[in-house]
């Protein structure tokens, strides 16, 4: 396991890609891996305190990482717990393997990711398991919870997987999506636009909009593009 | 500062001047190719060539490397963009997957041993920024070709048959343009888009305008050759990426028959292989590759280039705008569109070549044996950057051109309704080193006029390629990959007598030049100026003294006076 | 005095909104311009100005301020370089330059109006044309959530409402429709009015989607104020013209749903393309918005929100938008040129910016000239300066200088600035 604390308030953002196979590295290799404060390429070490307790493959963020950025990204397995904030792009195209956030996350949740677990305590802002700009596709598989609010964009372009918001959600909940489960126990603005399959399940008040036509048990649309996708409420 | 350059013991494949892999010298002073008599040795930097090749500098003569098409490509895919090919430091950072930054576009043709691109259409109204984007583009020589083939000018004029304002027209527009020569892209068809339609036949009427794509056509060939244009008309044809269009194609072809002209072809009809199918529809589409290479080397006005697509990434970008929106509907990829003024249109459409597709595989294949029927002095390789996919591939299309193996290998990963629908696998012949030299730099410079251009003799241009493969004993046919290694990177690429490249590493930015084309004395521009006046009053949204390009405006432009 | 004679005015390009008028003229003599809509003459006449360059309200040269802004640049770990939508091509290429070889985020207007019409573009393309096709072709044509009238005065006439071209002779020819959440002024110059609930644009353009396709079950009776049988109207209007034009403003971009709302209104257009033509485009604002997006695009491969911490660019406007980097304290210096984020920025932005050092570059001095460390006064482009800017549909002009200055050119400025910056880097 590894621990890492920051040794001062940030000034500006740092991007730091570290995932839980970093544990697994030597001392020496974690202290030196590379990361950026705004434009300084920078060590680990520099920047955060090491502490290294065997060599599972579990990292441990004490304390403000509300400005690191990439934590998790493209990480394939181990376990990341955070136990404060943290910043954009967490487990961002995430394979496998867990993340816990105790505090609150930014943007970018698990976007594009294709595996593995991913759950917020707190709140998390726009684009949870959206596509990146310009890509086809955003989340494919694995699960994301969010236990409470989360902003715009959630979900877009989804192509599998599950997102479940137990606070509420604002506009464009899975617009586009093809595939997978999008579940809200709160409340939520516009739902479904352009969405070609796929399930959402909303419990609180939300807006279908226009291109959905009632079914049985829900909606079922959107007919601007010939889509299959299903709206509840539960 | 220029440095003399004394290139040693290189071997020398120069089509131009019939030098067909001999070892010898070649000296370089203030950026020209001299007489060894004009160099102090001495002084000379000596570059050792020993079993290396040496040829002029690459020239695409049909790329979309400048102005709103390749910037708004830029715009609408930002998927694009991420990859990373250098970071900044001593030159700028450079990003792109296929759609390259203006830097990268530069610094990738000079890793490739190519010196001059030029850029295939530019709106006329936008020529402005066509320019700043080619001033952005280092390491090269450049020159844009705007786009007459429905600018309504050149639609009422053919109709009227007015043949000296048409002249008239084209001078006045290459000059308010800076302009290299006639595009010609879909005549007609542009226009009866505004409408919703499109020309798809060479007799089928511009509506408003009582004019045919032949008559357009026709008109404009014959004006290009009265005014004694350096280069000649070049067409995107009517019809292009219809299954059944070949036959368009060889019409159109014909339309040239009765001009010639000494020095080159009276039309180069661009990225042929979009325009070569047969077949009534996409179930039974065919290539017609065959018909049009006949055609081709049957007669001697006429030249093509091949728009080979290659498997990847390509974002579809043409003046054609009917044909976007049709590209479009095919693929329900994203979709720009561009209606200009009263001047034409573009549409852009993102599109990815995959091997396994039937329809995909049939156009790589049709490029390909259009490189492989047609005659080498006819047919100059292109991938119709981006439409086809990157330029920084044409190492591929080369080394496939030269080898059957290679061909017979990459058979086996495409679709086997390429066996059936063309005959690439049954062509035997495979071009020579000497060929494809020929295909990718004196044909090039042949075709647009540019005599300093696409060879070493005395007096050309000191652009050089030099690359790690000995002519004498390469085997093109069966070491492919050999080839397809030595002309990724140069060993040294040689820029108006600089070393800019080497190894493949950037050594030095430069600024190449812009070449535009002066033919206002070989017409009565006062003939049009009343109409000037008139059409721009009531057809534009802007003032006729704020339309068009100053030179000075321009980083290093140079004046080619059609005498 | 008498009048001058038009013919003795010299002609300039109207360096104010993304109409760029460049019919319009001037009278060096007098000071005063000719043809200029309200907007464009207050531009174009006397105004304050900013005296000399100053570091800390004291008067420097240009060479000192310069030199003082390269240091801050250069020791800054994450510098935003913002604004430059009023400026022209020519500066914005070295401000790009600059900002990449400075590592620092390079950011520009449109992020708070029409980027979300960026986005769109990303998502579906866009279908448009140029300002002469919507003069000459269009026989409808929309306002949506734009006020021309009082945000591009002279547009109307010149180009959309009353203009005329090949195939439309007369006003009665051209059918125009304001789509608004209130009765614009522009409102009063349309044939049809429709006014929509603020935040609905979305839902009511997929209700003319689902309209144009013929899946009319899928509309619900009243959609964001408008009734069902209204949008039909509109569904059956846009149908049927020969050549339509949509152009959207800031009430679209701006409100909520912003880029989503331009997208799905692209995917209507696809849509009608597919039985007539139909264009859209956006009503841009500064004289050269566009520019500002189009430089860095074939520079760096973006338009807007691009980092180059790591050396080469990266886009997230999520991130590296101007008030997404203030609002998370992510710089710690900012270059503002011909832009006045203090008058117009968020609270939480502009404390952010009164924490940091901050360099300006303008004509004019403004709200954030109060709060710069470093204030260079710049010559005025299309009077004093001259340069490359597109008009809102890309068009390329060449504004003009007719007016002889001390003050030197953006730039100018950026050149030295450049110099400084490589010469401190070891770059040539």
């Amino acid at each position: 396991m590894l621990k890492l604390k920051p040794k001062i308030d940030f000034e500006v953002s740092v991007e730091a890609e570290i995932t839980p196979q970093l544990a697994t590295l030597s001392s020496d290799e974690i202290s030196n891996f590379q990361v950026y404060y705004g434009k300084e390429k920078t060590k680990l070490g520099d920047l955060f305190e090491i502490s290294k307790e065997g060599d599972d493959a579990k990292l441990v963020l004490d304390g403000d990482f509300s400005m690191v950025k990439w934590v998790g990204a493209r990480m394939d397995d181990g376990e990341i717990v955070v136990k404060g904030d943290i910043g954009d792009h967490l487990g961002a195209y995430m394979t496998g393997g867990k993340i816990v956030v105790e505090g609150n996350a930014l943007d970018w949740v698990g976007a594009e990711m294709k595996g593995g677990e991913i759950v917020v305590e707190g709140n998390a802002r726009n684009y949870v398991g959206c596509a990146y700009w310009g890509d086809m596709t955003g989340m494919s598989g694995g699960k994301i919870t969010i236990r409470g609010n989360v902003s715009n964009y959630i979900g877009e372009k989804m192509g599998g997987g599950e997102i479940e918001i137990f606070g509420n959600a604002g506009d464009f909940i899975g617009t586009e999506m093809k595939d997978g489960t999008i579940t809200i126990h709160g409340s939520c603005g516009f739902v479904g636009g352009d969405m070609k399959g796929g399930v959402i399940k909303v419990k609180g008040s939300f807006e279908v909009v226009p291109g959905f036509k009632k079914v049985e048990d829900g909606f079922e649309g959107d007919v601007n593009v010939g889509g299959k996708g299903k709206i509840t409420q539960f | 500062m220029h440095h003399m350059l004394h290139i040693k013991n290189g071997i020398v494949v120069d089509p131009k001047n019939g030098i067909n892999a001999e070892k010898m010298d070649i000296f370089v002073k203030e950026g020209k190719i001299v007489e060894e008599s004009e160099v102090d040795v001495k002084e000379a930097k000596v570059i050792d060539a020993s079993n290396k090749l040496v040829v002029a500098g690459g020239f695409d003569m049909h790329a979309h490397i400048a102005g709103s098409k390749i910037n708004t490509g830029r715009e609408m895919r930002p998927e694009e963009m991420r990859t990373v090919r250098l970071i900044a430091g001593k030159f700028r950072a450079s990003i792109g997957r296929v759609l390259l930054t203006s830097p990268a576009i530069g610094y990738e043709y000079a890793k490739m041993g190519y010196t001059t691109a030029f850029e295939a259409a530019q709106p006329p109204v936008g020529a402005l920024h066509t320019h700043e984007e080619l001033d952005a583009i280092p390491m090269i020589d450049k020159a844009a070709l705007p786009v007459f083939g429905n600018w309504h000018f050149v639609l009422k004029y053919v109709a009227e048959k007015e043949w000296e304002k048409l002249r008239a027209f084209l001078a006045w527009a290459l000059e308010r343009t800076k302009g290299f020569g006639v595009k010609v892209v879909n005549p007609g068809g542009v226009e009866a888009w505004m409408y919703g339609g499109n020309c798809k036949s060479l007799d089928d009427e511009v509506p408003g305008f009582n004019v045919t794509p032949r008559e357009i056509i026709t008109g404009l060939i014959q004006e290009t050759e009265n005014l004694g244009l350096c280069h000649s008309v070049h067409l995107h044809c009517n019809n292009l990426g219809t299954p059944g269009n070949y036959q368009t194609t060889i019409e159109t072809m014909k339309l040239a028959s009765k001009f010639s002209n000494d020095k080159r072809q009276v039309l180069h009809v661009t990225h042929v292989q979009f325009n070569a199918y047969a077949g009534s529809s996409w179930r039974d589409v065919a290539s017609g590759a065959a018909e049009i290479a006949k055609y081709v080397n049957s007669v001697d006005n006429i030249t093509i280039d091949m728009g080979q697509p290659i498997f990847g990434h390509a974002t579809a970008m043409t003046g054609d705008a009917p044909f976007q929106f049709t590209l479009h509907k095919l693929t329900g990829s994203r979709w720009s569109n561009k209606d200009s003024e009263i001047e034409g249109g573009a549409g852009i459409v993102p599109i990815a070549y995959l091997p396994k597709n039937p329809v995909h595989a049939l156009q790589w294949a049709i490029g390909l044996e259009l490189g492989l029927l047609i005659d080498s002095d006819r047919v100059v390789l292109s991938t119709d950057y981006p439409n086809g996919g990157p330029f920084t591939e044409y190492p591929y299309v080369m080394a496939m051109l030269m080898s059957k193996k290679m061909r017979e290998k990459e058979l086996e990963r495409v679709s086997p309704y390429v066996q059936k629908a063309t005959g690439l696998a049954a062509i035997d012949n495979e071009k020579t080193l000497y060929e494809i030299i020929q295909m990718t730099r004196s044909l090039p410079a042949r075709v647009m006029g540019m005599d300093n251009k696409g060879h070493l003799g005395i007096g050309a241009d000191a652009d050089i390629a030099i690359y790690n493969l000995d002519p004498l004993s390469i085997d093109t046919a069966n070491d492919f990959e050999a080839v397809y290694k030595a002309f990724k990177t140069s060993a040294y690429t040689i820029k108006g007598g600089e070393i800019i490249a080497k190894d493949g590493e950037l050594v030095k930015e430069i600024w190449g030049r812009t070449f535009w084309v002066d033919a206002t004395s070989n017409a009565s521009i006062e003939a049009i100026d009343s109409d000037l006046n008139e059409m721009f009053e009531k057809y534009y949204s802007l003032q006729r003294q704020n339309y068009g390009v100053e030179e000075a405006w321009l980083r290093k432009p140079e004046r080619l006076v059609m005498g | 005095m008498p009048e001058t004679k038009e013919e003795e005015l010299t002609n300039v390009i109207c360096t104010f909104c993304g109409s760029v008028c460049d019919d319009v003229l001037f009278d060096v003599e007098k000071y005063k311009g000719k043809k200029f809509c309200k907007l464009g003459s207050a531009k174009f006449s006397k105004k304050e100005r900013i005296k000399a360059p100053m570091i800390d309200g004291k008067e420097v040269s240009y060479e000192e301020a310069i030199e003082k802004a390269v240091e801050i640049l250069l020791n800054a770990k994450r510098p935003l370089l913002y604004g430059w939508a009023s400026t022209v091509n020519e500066a914005i290429r070295l401000g790009v330059i600059l900002t990449e070889k400075v590592g620092g985020v390079y950011d520009q207007c449109a992020s708070v109006c029409h980027a979300p019409g960026t986005l769109a573009l990303i998502e579906e393309g866009v279908p448009g044309g140029s300002l002469g096709e919507v003069k000459n072709r269009a026989d409808v044509v929309i306002f949506w959530g734009s006020n021309p009238m009082e945000a591009h005065p002279r547009h109307p006439v010149r180009y959309s409402v009353r203009a005329k071209g090949l195939l439309i002779k007369d006003r009665k020819d051209r059918k125009v429709v304001v789509v608004d959440v209130r009765k614009t002024k522009s409102a009063n110059m349309a044939d049809l009015f429709i006014q929509i609930k603020p935040g609905y644009d979305y839902p009511i353009i997929s209700a003319l989607r689902a309209l144009v396709k013929g899946e009319e079950d899928a509309v619900p009776d009243e959609v964001g104020g408008v009734s069902k049988q209204q949008l039909k109207e509109l569904a059956e209007l846009m149908k049927n013209a020969k050549y339509g034009a949509l152009l959207y403003g800031l009430g679209v971009t701006q409100s909520r749903g912003r880029d989503r709302n331009v997208e799905n209104a692209i995917k209507l257009i696809q849509l009608l393309n597919r039985h007539t033509r139909w264009i859209i485009w956006p009503m841009r604002g500064h004289y050269n918005v566009v520019g500002a997006g189009d430089v860095p695009a074939w520079e760096v491969g973006y338009t807007y929100a691009i980092d180059f911490s790591r050396g080469y660019p990266r886009f997230s406007p999520g991130e590296f938008a101007a008030n997404e980097v203030l609002q998370r304290g992510d710089c710690d210096a900012a270059l503002i040129i011909a832009s006045d984020p203090v008058a117009h920025f968020p609270k939480a932005s502009v404390a952010h910016l009164k924490k940091i050092p901050v360099i300006q570059i303008d004509p004019f001095p403004n709200m954030t000239t109060l709060i710069s460390k470093v204030v260079i006064p710049s010559a005025m482009a299309g009077l004093e300066a001259e340069g490359t800017a597109y008009r809102m549909d890309g068009i390329p002009f060449r504004v003009k200088k007719i007016i002889d200055t001390e003050y030197w050119s953006d730039e100018k400025i950026l050149e030295l600035m450049l110099e400084k910056v490589n010469e401190k880097l070891g770059l040539r």
